[in-house]
């Protein structure tokens, strides 16, 4: 067992002291960091300030004042604010991160500066005259013709209402011309409400329902739900599996073929027999991953801390994540270890990967009908497939329907055995592969190494 | 007589190809067996079966009275003919790593710097491997193979790749561990270095042992009965040598001069009446070398 331990704490030394291991993992994290500072800026989601000029033509001469008022910097500001409270409301962190300093750095981004249009008024025969002006680029510039409909605010004869036309020269930011439909919009509809001798706070008032967070009740005590927080969680956990697994594997695969290719193996073997030596590697490499696997949960769990959210996930499940993770290691990494000792170099050991790599994907490809029906028929027999199983029990486990307890006991049970049958077949293939050089395997000899070995 | 090695009916095949035929081979304890044979002969597969890297198909094999190598590795030593290091590992690193595996405790930096400086490579445990050349590498993987003072010493293919000063120094390290008690073997296709060097020869030839003999009695089962001479004077007339009665014939090679002697001759009367007959700057006893054994063997 020493010698076992030997090699496993030289192979996790080995890989987590190259350049490439301590980039891999440092830049999840400055991801993380870019996501919540440097992103939004590089995006530039600043609402543009709308600086030019707005023809309004109004022949009923009772929606353009309404379109001013609305366009007033003033007006524009305060719209943007109760829009970011609610958008940041509906956020998973909620209430409780309105007033971090994010908060402040997104308000200020969401806010922009104020903007100043100038509002002129137009007669409908000078149409043609003002949308030519909008082609011009000297003087002041305009951005928009809005005519509004001469039965916009009373019906016609026939009894139809009318609403607006709005003309805007070419390449006018998306957001600017929405503004001005919904100051047209707002401003008809007061002058309709004002013309039907009706009260627009009134009826405001009570056409208008507030929208209550729903209250999820555990036996820690209660919180606001997040349904959103509950399409995250899934995805998250079979992220971190996916990320820890394929790493770890991938270094097990890689440093194989590095020991064969440069005849290390056979020196190794001096000492240690074929099975100490892919055990070896193989736990070297698992605690890569557990390191991996820790790293990345322990954003995820800061995160959480950070945003008071933390009772929302079970601790059952970080254990479930743990157990997963070492079946679905072992299984994969034994495979990895078996491809990386019959091959040469890494581009030999492709076509052998590409399988094994396809199978992996399948739960990713299906995770979102997993996740949203965990206890489908579909989703039950993944959960008992190899090594799609942990994928796709974790997927179930996390969501807001957990499986059965039978059926993610079975599932660890196939997934043990599973990854016993994989170490077994792995062994055999290492045992032949290592020192087998020249032309590459195919499936046909892997299998023929199996039953010499 | 205890063994350290002991094949039995040992067959090893690779594909339609027999690397190994049928293969038995009884070696003492304390013995220095030289493996020799041309490439391909099945001396590699034979070694790795008998460290159980490779697996025998048919046969049994014991080593130092263990069943497997497996069980009794940190006893033995092995040089790989492919070998290889961790190339960004510093040397110094990599032999206390080595050092560990086979079980060796107390593998001090002191101690690798005696090793290093044993073969003349003094200071070098702070280089990483692959800043140093291929013959310097062989030297750090030679004490890989014998840091735990093994009681059983594999070595395929040893002398490759050396320079005639580091083939010296290797060959004063195999007769140190020889001597300090270790069992040694070790193949090599250059027949003269096994015929300086070991007491016993196993002579391969397409996966079968031809050979298997002490050397001293291969040579003598093996004398042709033969005399080198050369003339003390260059150019002197030999042919005298032709009827003298022990001598059955004689062939001339530049200015010198081989004499087969008759079957049942005496080599020392032999030899006086030769020197009698043409005064000699050089006569001795024709030893068959092994290259001369091992194609008298397979032709």
């Amino acid at each position: 067992m020493s010698k076992i331990l030997v090699i496993a704490w030289r192979d996790f030394l080995a890989t987590v002291s190259t350049k490439g291991f301590i980039i891999a993992i440092m830049v999840p994290l400055l991801s993380y960091a870019a996501i919540i500072t440097v992103f939004p800026r590089l995006m530039n989601n600043r609402v543009p300030v709308i600086s030019g000029g707005l023809v309004v033509i109004d022949p009923t001469s009772q929606v353009a004042e309404g379109v001013r008022r609305f366009l007033e910097p003033q007006a524009m500001a305060a719209r943007r604010e109760a829009s970011f409270n609610r958008a940041l409301e509906s956020t998973a962190m909620g209430g409780s991160a309105s007033s971090g300093p994010g908060a402040d750095v997104a308000r200020r981004t969401v806010m922009g500066d104020l903007s100043k249009i100038d509002i002129t008024e137009s007669r409908p025969d000078a149409l043609e005259q003002e949308k030519r002006q909008l082609t011009q680029d000297e003087g002041v510039r305009r951005f928009g013709v809005l005519v509004i409909h001469p039965n916009a605010v009373v019906p016609d004869a026939d009894g139809k209402l009318g609403a607006y036309d709005l003309f805007v020269r070419r390449n006018l930011d998306i957001r600017i011309q929405s503004e001005i439909r919904n100051g047209a919009a707002d401003a008809i509809i007061d002058a309709r409400i004002r013309a039907a001798g009706l009260d627009r706070k009134r009826i405001d008032a009570l056409t208008t329902v507030a929208r209550p967070a729903t209250i999820t009740v555990t036996a820690a005590g209660e919180s606001a739900t997040r349904p959103d927080f509950g399409q995250l969680l899934p995805m998250g956990f079979a992220l971190l599996l996916m990320i820890s697994v394929m790493s770890s594997g991938q270094y097990l695969l890689t440093t194989t073929i590095e020991e064969k290719s440069s005849r290390t193996m056979e020196v190794l073997l001096s000492a240690v027999s074929p099975l100490e030596l892919l055990t070896g590697k193989i736990l070297g490499q698992m605690a890569v991953g557990l390191m991996i696997l820790v790293t990345y949960s322990s954003i995820g769990i800061l995160s959480l801390v950070s945003m008071a959210m933390l009772g929302l996930v079970d601790p059952m499940l970080l254990v479930y994540l743990f157990i997963f993770f070492l079946i679905t290691y072992v299984t994969l990494g034994s495979l990895m270890a078996a491809i990386g000792s019959s091959v040469n170099e890494l581009r030999e050991a492709q076509p052998l990967m590409t399988p094994i790599t396809a199978l992996m994907m399948i739960p990713w490809l299906f995770s979102f009908p997993i996740s949203r029906e965990p206890n489908s028929l579909f989703a039950t027999v993944v959960s008992f497939v190899p090594p799609m199983n942990a994928f796709a029990m974790l997927l179930r486990l996390t969501s807001t329907s957990p499986p059965p307890m039978w059926q993610v006991w079975l599932s660890i049970v196939v997934g043990i055995i599973a990854a016993g049958s994989a170490l077994w077949f792995a062994s055999r293939i290492f045992k032949i592969g290592l020192l087998m050089h020249g032309r590459p395997p195919n499936f046909a000899t892997l299998l023929k190494w199996v039953r010499q070995a | 007589m205890s063994l350290a090695i002991s094949l039995s009916g040992v067959t090893k095949t690779f594909g339609s190809t027999v690397a190994v035929d049928n293969l038995d081979l009884e070696m003492p304890m304390g013995a220095l067996y030289g493996f020799i044979g041309p490439n391909g002969a099945g001396k590699t597969t034979t070694l790795r079966m008998i460290m159980s890297i490779l697996f025998p198909d048919r046969g049994e094999l014991t080593v130092l009275g263990r069943p497997s190598a497996i069980e009794a590795k940190d006893r033995i030593g092995y040089l790989p003919e492919e070998r290889g290091v961790y190339r960004k590992m510093k040397v110094g690193a990599f032999l206390m790593y080595m050092a560990r595996l086979k079980g060796v405790k107390n593998f001090t930096a002191e101690r690798t710097a005696a090793w290093l400086e044993r073969v003349n490579l003094a200071g070098v445990q702070d280089k990483k491997c692959e800043e140093l050349s291929k013959g310097l590498l062989q030297k750090v993987q030679l004490i890989c193979a014998v840091l735990n003072e093994p009681d059983l010493l594999i070595l395929d293919e040893p002398f490759s790749g050396l320079d005639p000063v580091n083939m010296r120094l290797l060959r004063d390290l195999i007769l140190a561990e020889h001597r300090r008690g270790a069992t040694i073997i070790f193949s090599t296709h250059v027949m003269v270095q096994a015929e300086e060097i070991c007491d016993h020869i196993v002579m391969l030839h397409k996966g079968r042992k031809v050979l298997d003999e002490d050397l001293v009695s291969v040579q003598r089962r093996h004398d042709p009965r033969a005399l080198i001479f050369e003339p003390f004077e260059r150019g002197a007339d030999a042919s005298a040598l032709a009827a003298l009665d022990d001598v059955d014939k004689i062939t001339r090679d530049g200015g010198v001069y081989r004499i087969d002697l008759r079957e049942g001759a005496d080599p020392v009367r032999a030899m006086r009446a030769v020197a009698a007959a043409v005064p000699p700057a050089r006569l001795e006893v024709h030893r068959p070398s092994l290259e001369d054994i091992f194609i008298g063997l397979v032709t």
